[in-house]
């Protein structure tokens, strides 16, 4: 309730801006799935380290039109996190700035519907990002890979309640893991489980008894 | 950026840069089973690299198993030919869930322009594979049927005789007026054989002078064989004796020779040429000559025994290649994409073996501009006929524009016949049922039969209505359960081949099993549990017998054309063998059996 009234307001106030485009709805066929590497679990005082996005189309993944950002080394930055992504301060020596960073996003995916695993988080911290730079939060529609795959299991095992990470899922699936722990790996496997689930993978099977 | 596999061929003849622009301008994409990736006829688009799934390569003018070409699984490539071709020639359907990289065009080409070992790669697997197909197609399986079933007598020439005192110098004259290389010498006791070895021995080795008589030279230890032996038996024969010449005996009389190279001529001839010479065929004339060798074909076939549904299946594919070549020389390359070439009735169902008339229709895209169609069709028809394939008197043939028509027009012709349901309509449901796309593209005849199952499959009054047909013409046994015996014969074709192609027909459609030869319909009813097995067998062998007789009275139709006028349908009981006749019987009774089963699953007790 609380965020449609914000995004009411969002849309007035930035209805002639630059940004207004990303307000009107979507018409095409295509999805961007997203994710995001940060310095920590929690969203409201994590900051951003990597971002990345790749394009859906139809039943294609379309990796090689997919944007890939580093940006420039956090004040955060310690070892937890490292050890999770991968990235050390050296490798974000020439990042980009954050809000250099967030106009290339906003660009590629435009006013797309966002696919992601726990898309809730990832727009966490980029809201917590943009509001203060652009004055607005993500329109988008989005899906929660994650949230679809539990809702999918749900229905087959309703006595089943366990919480999968996207690597389990990716393998019980028999999809790949790409680059694990790169954010751009990582919204392609989201992508690809998103669509297997789609095509109602767990509804034809019964691979988990 | 994606991770994959680059260090197979072709891509370990790119160098990392290369690989670098190819892991940057990849794509995935994900396929459901049985979706259909890459159609025939369609451009090609991308290169695909199969990262998990398998795919089938599917030849979508052929029927049922044979149209399996190949198979790619994880790490193969495919659609690099049809990009390399402008078009897909195949279909390629996956066989699992599969997820593919997608190699764009443009970047491929690049690659290949850049990277010529790259280029080079594709360029043999084409040559390489086309090689493989043209064999597959010509072996069509029977190759080795013929191969044991021959026997003796199909290959034997006639012995050349001279008497004992012959000189050697007349023997050689002998030997060069009959272009022969051996020659049976008639001796006190029993035959010898002379060969052209022996005489040049003979000649210079030994220094015979000309005028000595052969006796002396020939070699009267002689490896015989009888008439009805199979050829193989002779084959290993001659590896045996190191022989090359084998003398055919009948009741101590010599009366043939077999001859190493006629055995072997004779193993690569009959089906491999004749579906060899289809393929080869570069221009309608040589078309026409493979077309003409059909009934030769069918007669060898016949000869050695070999099962009627593998030589209906051989000849299916060949007239079925004959017709899309014809039509590839004929029809514009422009128009091949977006019009379909079907052939119906019996042919669609690959039970014409010899050309008895062409049944066949055209179905354009809606969107396709063709000013002269109707000239082409005309042309096309023409052509059909030159190459043999009789005009139709239905005149159900692509001159005829009652038989032409976009998607759009053929959909309407088909809900008006659903809806109408007369006589002539269900004749045409019925032949449409059966059309099989022989050239083209397929698709398009696809939906077109997916909207007939959807129109007419749960329709009971009209499957009523289509079942009854089967029922038209009574089934020639008296009332006691014998062959009635006509003096002019009884007609097989309404009486035994008709019920049965028809109810099984009606099964198909009420079963909306796609498959259109009838035998293949009964083992797909079979499968969805219509029919017992064991009856659906008694069926598929009656109907075999039935196509049988016919087809023998065909054959001895073209032998004397004019000896006889008579319908080949007709079977006069009175000449067959007693087993032939006890064998008929059964079959019709069969038939009268199915007849009732329809007349009861389709209400037509009182019809």
């Amino acid at each position: 309730m609380l965020k449609a009234l914000r995004r009411a307001a969002d849309r007035r106030r930035h209805a002639h801006g630059d940004y207004g485009w990303l307000f009107t709805p979507y018409t095409g066929n295509e999805m961007v799935a997203i994710d995001c590497k940060t310095t920590g679990p929690d969203a409201r005082h994590a900051e951003l380290v990597s971002l990345a996005a790749v394009r859906i189309r139809d039943e294609r993944v379309l990796t090689s039109d997919s944007l890939d950002l580093c940006l420039a080394r956090p004040a955060s930055l310690a070892g937890d996190a490292i050890g999770l992504h991968g990235l050390r301060g050296i490798d974000l020596a020439d990042g980009t700035e954050i809000e250099e960073a967030l106009a290339r996003f906003l660009d590629f995916v435009g006013n797309r519907p966002l696919v992601g695993w726990c898309l809730k988080l990832d727009l966490a911290v980029l809201n917590h990002y943009l509001r203060p730079l652009f004055g607005f939060d993500l329109p988008n529609a989005g899906i929660d890979v994650a949230q679809c795959y539990q809702r999918q299991l749900h229905r087959n095992h309703p006595e089943r309640d366990v919480r999968l990470c996207l690597e389990q899922v990716a393998e019980l699936l028999e999809m790949p893991v790409m680059r694990r722990y790169s954010a751009l790996g990582d919204a392609v496997t989201t992508a690809l489980i998103h669509l297997r689930l789609a095509r109602g993978a767990l509804l034809a099977e019964q691979r988990f008894c | 950026m994606v991770d994959v596999e680059l260090s197979q061929p072709p891509f370990s003849f790119l160098d990392e840069e290369g690989r670098d622009r190819v892991r940057s301008g990849i794509d995935l994409a994900y396929f459901e089973r049985d979706q259909i990736i890459l159609d025939a006829g369609q451009p090609g688009e991308y290169v695909f690299l199969i990262h998990k799934g398998e795919v089938a390569e599917l030849d979508p003018t052929l029927p049922g198993a044979q149209s399996r070409i190949g198979h790619y699984t994880v790490g193969d490539l495919f659609g690099a030919i049809s990009i390399l071709n402008g078009k897909s020639r195949y279909r390629f359907r996956a066989e699992q869930e599969c997820l593919c990289y997608l190699l764009p065009k443009g970047l491929f080409k690049q690659l290949c322009e850049a990277y010529p070992a790259f280029a080079e790669f594709f360029r043999q697997r084409l040559a390489h594979k086309t090689r493989l197909l043209t064999e597959r197609r010509a072996e069509g399986g029977v190759a080795m049927a013929g191969f044991m079933l021959a026997r003796v007598d199909q290959c034997m020439r006639d012995p050349i005789l001279v008497e004992s005192t012959t000189s050697i110098a007349g023997a050689v004259h002998t030997l060069n007026d009959s272009h022969a290389d051996s020659l049976l010498v008639q001796g006190e006791e029993g035959a010898g054989m002379v060969t052209k070895t022996d005489l040049l021995n003979a000649l210079v080795v030994e220094g015979l002078p000309q005028q000595e008589p052969v006796r002396e030279i020939a070699h009267f230890a002689l490896i015989t064989a009888r008439r009805d032996q199979y050829l193989f038996e002779v084959l290993v024969q001659m590896t045996r004796f190191k022989v090359e010449r084998v003398v055919v005996m009948e009741q101590d009389a010599p009366v043939g020779v077999v001859e190493l190279t006629d055995v072997l001529s004779y193993f690569s001839s009959r089906s491999y040429v004749v579906s060899l010479q289809v393929e080869q065929a570069n221009s309608l004339e040589a078309l026409a000559g493979a077309s003409r060798r059909t009934p030769e074909l069918v007669r060898a076939l016949m000869a050695q025994g070999v099962k009627l549904r593998f030589a209906m299946g051989l000849l299916a594919a060949i007239n079925g290649r004959i017709i899309n070549k014809a039509w590839g020389f004929v029809i514009d390359e422009c128009y091949h994409a977006d019009s379909c070439l079907m052939v119906m009735g019996s042919e669609g169902r690959g039970e014409q073996i010899l050309k008895t008339d062409q049944d066949n229709g055209l179905i354009l895209a809606d969107d396709l501009e063709w000013p002269d169609c109707h000239e082409q069709m005309q042309r096309f028809t023409e052509t059909l006929i030159k190459l043999g394939y009789p005009s139709c008197p239905g005149n159900i043939m692509v001159s005829n524009p009652e038989w032409v028509g976009t998607e759009t027009e053929w959909r309407g012709r088909i809900a008006q016949w659903a809806a109408s349901r007369d006589g002539e309509s269900l004749l045409r449901l019925a032949i449409m049922l059966d059309s099989h796309a022989v050239a083209g593209k397929t698709t398009l005849l696809e939906r077109l039969r997916e909207e007939l199952f959807e129109r007419c499959s749960r329709d009971e009054i009209l499957l009523s209505y289509f079942a009854r047909t089967a029922l038209r013409f009574s089934t020639p046994l008296t009332l006691f359960g014998s062959l009635k015996k006509p003096q002019h014969g009884i007609d097989i074709k309404k009486g035994g081949i008709f019920p049965i192609v028809h109810g099984v027909r009606t099964l198909a459609l009420e079963r909306r099993i796609t498959a259109t030869s009838t035998l293949d319909r009964l083992d797909a009813l079979v499968a969805d549990g219509r029919l017992e097995e064991r009856f659906a067998e008694d069926l598929g062998e009656a109907l075999s017998l039935f196509t049988e007789l016919r087809l023998r009275q065909q054959l001895e139709r073209l032998d004397n054309p004019d000896g006889r006028d008579e319908s080949p349908d007709r079977v006069v009981v009175q000449e067959l063998s007693s087993l032939e006749r006890d064998l008929l019987r059964e079959a019709l009774h069969i038939v009268k059996d199915f007849k009732q089963r329809l007349s009861y699953r389709f209400h037509l007790e009182y019809s």
